[in-house]
């Protein structure tokens, strides 16, 4: 065998190296690029049941409220503690006003498609006012329009997160196709 | 439905404004009813004073008998479910019941419980603190007041039965009024807000429909079965007329871009030929 078929077989051995590591960096990239948006669906996937979540815990508390929170101090006992608690009636107006708000705010991020956590935070809102109306002794007379309250805000934030989540994970999935077909990150 | 266009329009529209609507009308309702206790109590507190004036010259005068027709005739009155005077020790001295006459109450009875819970009895209530409400024997929803029957000087100086000057309440006046028209009054309000919310929820959510089918939904149709039929076709057909202004520049860009195509297509067959 001659020098020079040698130095050529030895450059040929180490472009088919090259080649060919290249390729596993491809595919180790691909294969990155894939379990991220694994990971990404995933978590959509989780969060998109925060709103139902957030509907359970709120309707516990309603079914707390409704056997008039028995592991709560008597109403007495609290005003006696804090001081007279706000009228039924300004109650009923914050109850109004805060509705009207968490409303707007929820089909203002709809239409940006804002991901936003804000389902717990209202189930504590609706129950501050359950427990307002309970030291206020008007929960028997007002607890319907907490209920009414929780169910629309909640049921309006659980349709704007599925419905958030559904279409990111729809992108996120003809991502992973393009990902599989070509080796490269998605375009944006 | 929620994966369609007019699912994602109307759905969270719809909940929100259903919602809402249900929640306004809930707390109107609730302030409206506290409202109307409040008047029924001012309203049964202010015919316990009437009664309570009217029989003053007949107690001052200790007349029994014209005391006792006065309580009996209130009594007879419609809506007055009872009507009854109470001495200091708690027993019926005059009742428009005569059944009732001499009968000791229970000091811890509803109604009694809110003076005489302490050691010493209230002698000053609020308004809607002497109000009480309760079913009656027949299941009839009453409203009733408990007027404190106070010792002024004029009684405690009076020469024919005198009461000592110090003691503060001599006796108390129950009157009970029926709830039934209040309760008729609620229930006729209740259906005309059920009404009311259901008119305007499909005033609403039907005008919101109607409005998206007409501009939306109906020309986005058209602008679907355009681009579907213009693939099957080989000619192909001009855009639909009369199209929204954002639709018909869709429309007006497939169709020159499907223009070019053809274009260019025959271009190639022809250098093909060539």
């Amino acid at each position: 065998m001659r020098f020079g078929d040698g130095m050529t077989a030895l450059r040929e051995q180490q472009v088919s190296d090259v080649i060919r590591e290249s390729e596993d960096g491809a595919d180790r990239l691909r294969q990155e690029l894939i379990a991220e948006i694994n990971r990404e669906i995933l978590r959509l996937q989780r969060f998109s049941t925060r709103g139902v979540l957030a509907m359970a815990l709120f309707l516990v508390i309603s079914l707390l409220a409704w056997w008039g929170f028995p592991f709560l101090p008597a109403p007495e006992t609290a005003t006696a503690l804090l001081g007279k608690p706000p009228s039924a009636r300004i109650i009923s107006i914050a109850l109004l006003v805060y509705t009207f708000s968490a409303l707007i705010l929820s089909l203002a991020r709809m239409s940006a498609g804002v991901e936003h956590r804000s389902s717990f935070s209202h189930v504590g809102f609706l129950a501050s006012f359950f427990l307002f109306y309970y030291f206020g002794r008007s929960l028997q007379e007002n607890y319907w329009a907490v209920f009414g309250a929780g169910i629309t805000i909640l049921g309006v934030e659980s349709y704007r997160i599925w419905s958030f989540c559904s279409e990111v994970i729809s992108k996120k999935q003809e991502d992973r196709v393009y990902v599989t077909r070509t080796g490269r990150p998605p375009l944006e | 439905m929620f994966a369609t266009l007019a699912g994602k329009a109307l759905v969270p529209v719809g909940l929100a404004v259903t919602g809402f609507m249900v929640v306004c009308c809930l707390i109107l309702y609730s302030v409206i009813r506290d409202d109307l206790h409040r008047s029924e109590v001012v309203h049964a507190t202010n015919l316990a004073d009437t009664i309570l004036k009217s029989t003053r010259y007949a107690m001052h005068k200790s007349d029994r008998e014209t005391l006792a027709t006065i309580i009996r005739n209130v009594g007879e009155q419609k809506g007055v479910d009872h009507v009854r005077i109470f001495n200091k020790k708690g027993s019926v001295t005059f009742s428009a019941n005569p059944g009732e006459i001499n009968r000791q109450v229970d000091k811890n009875a509803e109604g009694c419980i809110v003076c005489h819970k302490g050691p010493v009895p209230v002698n000053n209530l609020g308004t809607m603190q002497q109000a009480r409400t309760f079913k009656n024997p027949e299941g009839l929803d009453v409203i009733a007041i408990t007027a404190p029957i106070y010792n002024d000087p004029d009684c405690s100086s009076a020469a024919c039965h005198v009461h000592s000057q110090s003691q503060k309440v001599l006796g108390t006046l129950d009157i009970g009024l029926s709830r039934a028209e209040h309760d008729r009054s609620l229930s006729m309000l209740r259906l005309q807000m059920i009404v009311f919310s259901a008119m305007s929820l499909l005033l609403t959510i039907g005008g919101v429909t109607a409005l998206l089918r007409r501009n939306v939904f109906l020309p986005l149709q058209r602008l679907r079965n355009y681009v579907e039929s213009s693939s099957q076709k080989n000619k192909l057909p001009e855009p639909p007329p009369r199209l929204p202004h954002d639709l018909d520049i869709i429309a007006a860009r497939y169709y020159q871009a499907k223009m070019d195509a053809a274009v260019q297509k025959q271009y190639s067959e022809k250098m093909d030929a060539l």
